[in-house]
This record gives C-alpha cells, structure tokens and sequence, in this order.
C-alpha cells in the first residue's frame, strides 16, 4: 500500500466530492442579491476619460448600474437595448455602465464603434463588482430616487420589463 | 410495445454487464481461458443489445410512434427526417441510450481487436468496461429511461426537438464525435487499469493502449472543434469559444489524453514515466465523467442549460466510486509499475516531453479550478463569484505559447544524454525560420505582441516539425515521399498533428486580435462599408417551412467594386419556441470571414470581420489526420 498516493488521493478526491455534493443545494440561476431594499454600496469611480462619478451625486433620480464587459457575448446583445433605453429615459434616469475584467483599451475601441449609452467607469481590482456580489456579466441593479436598491437583474435586460421598472421609478410608484 | 421491446433490450445490456463484471475479473484473477471466452460473448451480447436498443428507439422516432415518451418528448411530425434521426441525441434519455450504444460498440471491439496475444490483460480490461456498462444500462433501464410509456392520452404530435440543435447541419455531427470521444475514454482507462491489476505495463499492452488513447482522443479534437464551429455559424456571437463549463468539460480530458500519449512515448522509448501514463489516463476517464457530471447536473451555470437533468446525483456518486475506487487501486498497486532507471536529462527530447506534460498539467487544473470556483465559492463563502473569460485567457495564453515553444525545441532535440555542442546545434538551426516567420508576421499586419511571439514560435516549430517529418526521406537516400511514408506513416502522423496544431495555434492568436465589428440599421437599397467590402441590404422576406417560419435579409456584398457574394443572414422563428433562434450568414475565405447578424427585421444587424478563422478548422481537420496516420502503422522502432 503506497500511504503518498493515499494521502495525495484523499486530499484531492474528498473536497472535490464534497464541493459538488454541496454545489446541489443551490441553483446557479437563481442569483439573489442581500442588496435588494437596502441603500445600494457607495461608489465613486472614474471612466475612460477620467471623468469621475460619484454614485451619491445621482441621488434624486432612479439610476441604472450595469456590469458590462468588452468579452462577455450577452452584454454585446444588451448594448444596444441599454442604448434605446439610455435616449428614451434621457434625463429622468441617470444610466451608468461598470467595466467589469477587462481591458480599457478594449473598452475605448468598442465604444468608440459602438456608441455609448453611458459613463463606462473603469473598476480596476473589481472592488465595486465584489461590493455589488456581482457574479458574472452582464448584471443590472436598478437604485430608486434614494439609491435604494430595488431590482437586480442578472442576463440580458429584457426590454418590456425594464421599461415597466423604470416608468414606475419615474412616477416614483415603483420603489421598494 | 415498441416500449416493452427497447426496456427488454436494455434489461437484457443490464444483465450482460452485471454477469460480466464477476466473470471477467475472475477470469482475470485466474487467467481462466474459459472466462475470458465468456467475458468477450457477453461484451458481444452486451453490444448487440445496445445496437438493438438504440435502432429500436430510431424506429420509434422515424414512425413517430408518440406512445414512447421520448418520442412524444423530442418527435414532431413536422420534423424534416435527418433532424428526426439525430434527435436520437437531442435530449438527455436519447443521448445516454447513445452512450450505452457506442459504449457497447467499444467494448466488442475490444473484445475482438486484442483477442490474440493480451490474455493477460484482457479479461480485466473486459471487467472494468463492464462495470463501467452497468452504471450507464442502469440509468437507461431506470431513471432516464428513453423508452417509458406516455401516460394516456398519447398526443398525436409532439414539440420537435431542441431548436437549436434544429439550426445548423453541425448539430448533428458534433455530439456525436463528443460522444466517442467521452466513452472512447472508457477503454483507454479500462486498459490502465487492467495493468495495474496485472502489475505490468510492457510493451505489447502499450501499443494497443496507445492507439486505444488516440481513437478517442482524435474524436474528442473533432467534437470540441465541431462545437465551435457550431457555435461560430450559428450562435451569431461571431466568437467560436467562450470557456463555457460545457467547453471546458470537453477540453479538460483532452488536455490529458494528449499528456498521456506524450508521456506513452518516453515510456515507449525510454522505459520510464510507467505510473504517470498510466495516472494521467485514469485522471483522462475520470475527466469525462467529471465533465458530464458538471454539463448533466446543472451544477454549474452554462449556455448549454438544455442538457439539465435529474441524473445529477446519480453521476456524482458514480463518480465518487469511480475516484474511490482509482485512488485505492493506484495505493495498493502503483509499485508494482516500477519504471526502468534511465540516464535522465532536462535538456533532451525526453526533458521537453515532461515539460509539455506539466503545461497540459497545470492547463487542466487551470481550467479545472475556472471551472468549479462558482461551486467552490458558494460552497465554502456562500457567494455567487464566477471567473471570467479574461481569467481563463491570461492562465491560458501563457501555457498555449509554452506548448508551442515546446513542439519546436522537443522534436529539435536528441534523446537522451547529449554533448552540450550537439544540443546548442540543434537548438540554433532553425532560428532562421523563427526569425523570418517574425518578419513575415510584421509584414502581414501583425502588431501586437502575443502574435508576433506566436508567428515567431510557429516559425520555429514548422521548420523542426518539416525537418523531423523529412528525415525519413533523407535517410532513405532520396526515396520518394511515399515511400517514407509506407515506411514510418505514424512518425509522419506525428508532425501531421503538430502541424495541424501550429496552424490552428496561429489560427487563433491572429483572428483572437484582427477582427474589426459593428452595427447598423439598413433599409432595402442602403450600403454600408466595412474594411474592403461594401454590403448593400437588397430585401427581406419570410419563408414558411412546415417546422419553422425563416426570416430572412438578403445582403450583396462587393469586394474592391466587384460583386462577390449574397449574403442570407436570417432568424428563424420555430412553431414550438417563443423567442426567434438567429442564423448568421458567413462568407468564409482562407484569409478572413464576413460575419452577418441579423437582430431584427426592422433592418438592423451586426457585422464583422475576423480573419483566418477557417485556418481553425483546417489545423484541427489536419491533426485529426495525423492521428488517422498514426494508426495505420505496426509501432515502427524509429517513430517520433
């Protein structure tokens, strides 16, 4: 009996077993956010240009975050949705876009192509995204008036819902 | 009674593999002739029973007969006939009926490729696959079971099968090839694990055991390039990998089926690596359920969210049994692989082929730990974290350029110990080639770093990969090419797969960093440019096809002034799905792709050009070859 091998076996194949055993308990789907009704985490974060935005500063007016990357395929079918919605609630919803792992440069050519919809705010160790529990992307956090967090959505916004969401806002009927 | 029909078959696969497990690892204990000649009937039975089962199932299928719940799951009358046949894997209960089919399909062949000179090995190897057959004829016999019954009343038409995999001609191929590669795997690790209980591994099991690893292994490479193929023409992304855990659940394998058959050949030549061959062929296997597990159970979060089911738990305890039961056996038997002692250096052939298996190594757990940290992270923090696409780039990237810095300085070297001034000649003579193929690469437009160094590393190892595959030739005092190709087909197999490798290595760093993309809104009779091409939006319209209504635009599209192709990117609306699937249109040539999207039909669509994808598919076509070269040949003493 080789004991090395034993040992080398056990330490990799017992926390492996378990971690799947466990990763049943919870579904990947269904990602809740402890954010929801409670005051959204503070930042203040500058974009590629070094314009800098300060999430307290938005109050007063619902605001849209959005985790968003260059690489991540479902944000590039979101941005143009996020684009209809940034022109047709222009004014009445502060719309803002975080960067989440990746590239500035990335970042400036695809907007530069693309247009943009929103501040892109550079988030370099991700510390804003870990704040928010942000999974992957794209993900959306809808903030009321008072920066109350109200909505999390996770995936590709679908347009008639968000519409729904944010005339709510607007009137000020939709908060939480 | 088609159901009472295909349960009986699987029944009687059950009873075959329950019988076989005893008898074959008894024979195997005693070197029982009579046991073993059992053994091999009923991995024939086996295998008939499956076959019998799966056609009994496509007949289902085909006649539409909607009292099979698979059928009246994934059947339509609407369904052309070829989508009707491959809906066979199109679904969960249908794609285990499949495993078990080509599961069966490898077990007979086993039984009758090595009847003759491994009676040693065989009846064990015969023991394992069964067990191995037992747990998947359980699954289809009980909780995936293609053919229950439908509860009354049977519908008279059922939803067609998954639109997706409606879409595109590939879908039909590619899990398939997956498929035999993941159960390919089985025999591979049945054979390894057959030495381990005989306490050898000489030279006449290695041989088999090899080509037994490249079957699978080359069907794997086909899969995984299919699905990105697939996904490519079909996804409408324009991207062909996106480290899904469903991708990566299909590279991780791989990625250690091709360190086996590197660390078979030292083995091979020099004697050694005897208990890490035989390790990374189990971790090979153990991958393939891993990897099932994780796409069957919905673990973890993935585009590939059809393939969900309730078997999760099922595979993770056969998976938890099957690691069990391989860390036991390799504790109690790995000693007795004593590898022979040999005069070892890093700086020779063999050296380079250990440094390539602690790359692929580590690119596993790489891909691994990417894979599972969701699952870790919730587990042990309770936080949903995922690592993106840019985490598996930066771990990734690294190590691909590593490989390929190998596949040039390993086939340069000598084996064995070597004067110093040998090695530096070796290692000098092709910088030339790596030094014009930097030129080349600047001249042609590339700039960023990661292309230059990969047309650099490229450069070098095309020349070692020409100059070794030639030898050969030189050697045989001018003789014709088809000559030293009858005389060492799986050395020239060989370089095939590293030049199919360096093509498609190439392949990717330039179209990862030379695409250029937009959107734009047309009406009929507008044009807009992108790079040389200039794409006019002709018309729309709507086809009505019995399972489908296709929406289609059609785009001219003229290159330097020159009308050169018409472009039909469409979305196709399937009668049983609510949200349209998108087809986009692909004008493909050897130096890039146009890639048309269309996102509604109001006249809006993407647009991209990415260059040398097709040069992917080509590099893998290639290697697939190479490995079909490889097998031709009785082992020649000279190869590799």
């Amino acid at each position: 009996m080789n004991r090395t091998v034993l040992i080398v076996g056990a330490v990799l194949v017992v926390p492996l077993l378990l971690f799947l055993a466990i990763g049943f308990r919870f579904d990947p789907r269904r990602i809740d956010s402890p954010l929801i009704g409670r005051p959204a985490p503070a930042f203040t974060l500058a974009d590629l240009d070094g314009n800098v935005v300060n999430l307290e500063a938005l109050r007063g007016r619902p605001v849209l975050i959005n985790f968003w990357a260059t690489w991540c395929q479902p944000c590039v079918v979101e941005h143009p949705i996020l684009q209809a919605a940034a022109r047709r609630w222009e004014g009445r919803v502060h719309f803002v876009g975080v960067v989440y792992q990746d590239d500035p440069s990335l970042i400036h050519r695809f907007v530069e192509s693309r247009g943009a919809w929103g501040p892109s705010l550079l988030d370099p160790a991700g510390r804003v995204a870990i704040a928010y529990g942000v999974y992957g992307a794209p993900e959306t956090f809808i903030l009321d008036r008072d920066g109350v967090v109200v909505e999390k959505v996770v995936s590709v916004l679908d347009p008639r819902s968000l519409a729904a969401r944010l005339d709510a806002l607007v009137d000020g009927s939709g908060g939480s | 009674m088609i159901s009472t029909l295909g349960q009986g078959l699987v029944l009687l696969a059950l009873l075959c593999c329950a019988v076989g497990i005893p008898v074959g690892f008894a024979a195997g204990a005693r070197r029982s002739t009579v046991g073993l000649a059992w053994s091999r009937r009923l991995a024939l039975a086996f295998a008939v029973a499956m076959t019998l089962a799966t056609l009994t199932m496509e007949y289902a299928l085909i006649t539409h007969d909607f009292s099979v719940s698979y059928v009246a799951h994934v059947g339509s009358r609407a369904t052309p006939l070829v989508i009707t046949i491959v809906s066979l894997w199109s679904s969960l209960e249908g794609s285990i009926l499949f495993w078990g089919f080509v599961l069966g399909l490898f077990t007979a062949a086993v039984a009758y490729l090595q009847r003759r000179g491994h009676e040693d090995y065989l009846a064990y190897t015969l023991g394992t696959l069964f067990a191995i057959g037992l747990f998947f004829s359980f699954l289809i016999a009980g909780p995936a079971n293609p053919f229950a019954p439908t509860p009354p009343p049977i519908p008279l038409d059922g939803p067609g099968p998954n639109p997706l995999l409606q879409n595109h001609l590939l879908m039909i191929i590619h899990p398939p090839m997956l498929y035999l590669g993941y159960v390919g795997m089985s025999v591979p690790f049945a054979m390894a694990v057959a030495a381990l209980l005989r306490g050898q591994l000489g030279p006449t099991w290695l041989k088999p055991l090899r080509n037994w690893l490249l079957v699978p292994t080359s069907f794997l490479s086909l899969g995984i390039m299919l699905g990105g193929w697939w996904s490519y023409e079909v996804l409408g992304w324009g991207g062909y990998w996106a480290w899904d855990p469903v991708e990566n659940a299909s590279f991780l394998p791989w990625l250690t089926a091709i360190a086996a058959l590197h660390s078979a050949i030292v083995l091979q030549r020099r004697g050694t690596l005897k208990a890490w061959t035989t390790i990374l062929i189990l971790i090979t296997f153990l991958l393939t359920i891993l990897g099932t597990f994780l796409t069957r159970s919905g673990v973890v979060n993935s585009v590939h969210s059809f393939t969900q089911s309730p078997i999760g738990p099922l595979f993770l305890v056969f998976l938890g049994i099957c690691l069990v039961a391989v860390v036991v056996l390799l504790a109690l038997r790995i000693d007795t692989l004593a590898s022979e002692p040999a005069g070892e250096s890093l700086v020779a052939r063999e050296g380079a082929f250990l440094l390539n298996n602690l790359l692929l190594v580590g690119l596993m757990f790489t891909v691994l730990v990417g894979t599972l940290f969701p699952i870790i992270a919730e587990a042990v923090r309770g936080v949903k974290v995922s690592v993106g696409e840019p985490y598996f780039n930066r771990m990734a990237v690294p190590i691909f350029l590593g490989l390929l810095l190998l596949m040039g300085l390993g086939p340069a070297l000598p084996w064995g110990r070597a004067r110093s001034e040998v090695i530096r000649r070796a290692l000098l003579r092709p910088l030339p080639a790596a030094l014009a193929a930097l030129s080349l690469t600047w001249v042609l437009g590339g700039r960023s770093w990661s292309v230059l160094l990969t047309g650099t590393l490229a450069g070098y190892a095309l020349w070692v990969t020409f100059d070794r595959a030639s030898e050969p030739t030189r050697r045989g005092r001018g003789g014709a090419t088809t000559g030293s190709l009858l005389r060492s087909p799986r050395l020239i197999g060989a370089y095939l797969v590293h030049l199919g490798v360096i093509v498609t290595f190439l392949a990717v760093a330039i179209s990862a960093n030379h695409q250029t993309s937009g959107e734009a809104t047309l009406r009929p009779g507008q044009t807009m440019e992108i790079g040389a091409y200039v794409l006019t939006f002709d018309e729309a319209e709507a086809v009505r096809e019995p399972h489908r209504i296709v929406r289609r635009a059609t785009v001219s599209v003229a290159h330097d002034g020159e009308s050169v192709a018409r472009l039909e990117p469409s979305l196709n609306q399937y009668l049983t799905q609510r949200e349209p699937l998108g087809t986009p249109a692909v004008r493909s040539t050897l130096g890039h792709d146009l890639y048309l999207t269309l996102m509604n039909l109001g006249g809006d669509g993407s647009i991209g050009l990415r260059a040398i994808v097709t040069w992917i598919w080509i590099g893998v076509f290639v290697m697939v070859a190479g490995t079909g070269l490889c097998l031709v040949s009785p082992t020649s003493p000279r190869a590799t």
